[in-house]
């Protein structure tokens, strides 16, 4: 009577002990799923007011005057860069996607370092391109790095 | 026996579509004797992204879409210069159809970048004409031949003030159509105009 009791027990232990390892994990990847989007959806309204103007809401930018950021060879190159010329700015060549382009980017200093990691996850998603969200320590410890 | 009945309907409507209103002429008229003497942009000179000379007799005989910018803005600037791409796009075969940029920062803009900036944006000098002159001259020429603001302002991020507007001016240099060139949908109505305004030189 007892062992059969304590062999239920015992069962029940490690059902939940299975339910939980499975739970825990799922939890955490919905966790990382859900963060991602929430950044891709803010970065993008930020990427609009920010960035827009001139890259083009499709990001194709325009003419030769301003590069291209969907489909970039540059964003695909230079992730940290990426990171730096937001938050301090841009001047002199650049080429991307082997076309030269010659106009000063002020920088936008009044951006946190969370706006830069979900603009970043933004438009290293919006285009055809898959990174994970861009967290905001990965932010603060680029720019703390970045050559002004 | 019901399209018998729309049939009258339908013709109504052609009728009314070929016989359009002409556009209105902006500002104030002042009547002479018989005529109706209307307000015209004044006489200007600037210098274009070739340096060469612009005048209103470049304009003679052509209609033009005017606007004031510059290069370095990063606000309303390339919203209007995205939209007026899309007019230069249109009218790019059209003989007697032009575009007049101006700066308001001539200090900075000089000739050589603008002609770059033109060069970047990839549109003819011949058709797509970019200016610089006198600061003051071209601040007055917005504001009292054009009606448009442009200012110079410290207090803006970028520097200036400036209103995102396209003028329509018509072959007597009269101003025909207003338009925001920030938005998509008034430069769709820009583009129509400039059609209906060739329509009216159409004998």
């Amino acid at each position: 009577m007892c062992s059969k009791y304590s062999q239920l027990l015992l069962f029940i232990v490690c059902c939940n002990i299975v339910v939980a390892a499975v739970f825990s994990c799922t939890s955490k990847e919905h966790k990382k799923a859900t963060k991602s989007d929430q950044y891709f959806v803010q970065g993008k309204v930020l990427y609009e007011v920010n960035c827009s103007n001139c890259h083009q809401k499709n990001g194709t930018g325009l003419g030769r005057l301003y590069p291209p950021i969907a489909k970039s060879d540059f964003l695909d190159n230079h992730f940290e860069e990426v990171i730096c010329l937001i938050k301090n700015g841009k001047e002199g060549e650049l080429i991307v996607n082997g076309t030269q382009y010659n106009m000063a980017m002020k920088g936008i200093t009044k951006l946190t370092d969370l706006e830069i990691a979900e603009i970043v996850t933004y438009i290293y998603n919006a285009w055809g391109g898959q990174r994970e969200a861009v967290e905001v320590k990965e932010v603060s410890s680029v720019l703390a790095g970045c050559s002004k | 026996m019901r399209y018998i009945i729309f049939f009258p309907f339908a013709l109504f409507l052609c009728n009314c579509a070929t016989k359009e209103k002409p556009l209105p002429i902006f500002g104030e008229r002042n009547i002479d004797g018989q005529d109706t003497v209307y307000h015209t942009i004044a006489h200007f000179e600037f210098v274009n992204q070739d340096s060469a000379i612009v005048t209103n007799s470049t304009f003679e005989n052509k209609i033009y879409v005017t606007d004031f910018f510059f290069t370095s803005c990063r606000s309303i600037c390339p919203i209007m210069k995205t939209q007026m791409l899309r007019v230069y796009d249109t009218i790019k075969n059209k003989s007697d159809v032009l575009i007049l940029s101006h700066t308001i920062d001539p200090e900075y803009d000089t000739v050589p970048l603008l002609h770059d900036f033109a060069e970047r944006l990839g549109v003819e000098s011949k058709k797509w004409h970019f200016v610089t002159g006198v600061k003051d001259s071209i601040y007055k020429i917005a504001q009292t031949s054009y009606f448009a603001t442009a200012l110079e302002d410290k207090t803006e991020p970028d520097g200036f003030i400036h209103s995102g507007a396209f003028l329509l001016v018509d072959k007597e240099g009269r101003i025909r159509g207003k338009y925001d060139g920030t938005k998509e949908e008034d430069v769709n109505r820009l583009i129509a105009d400039i059609e209906r305004l060739e329509a009216e030189y159409v004998q």
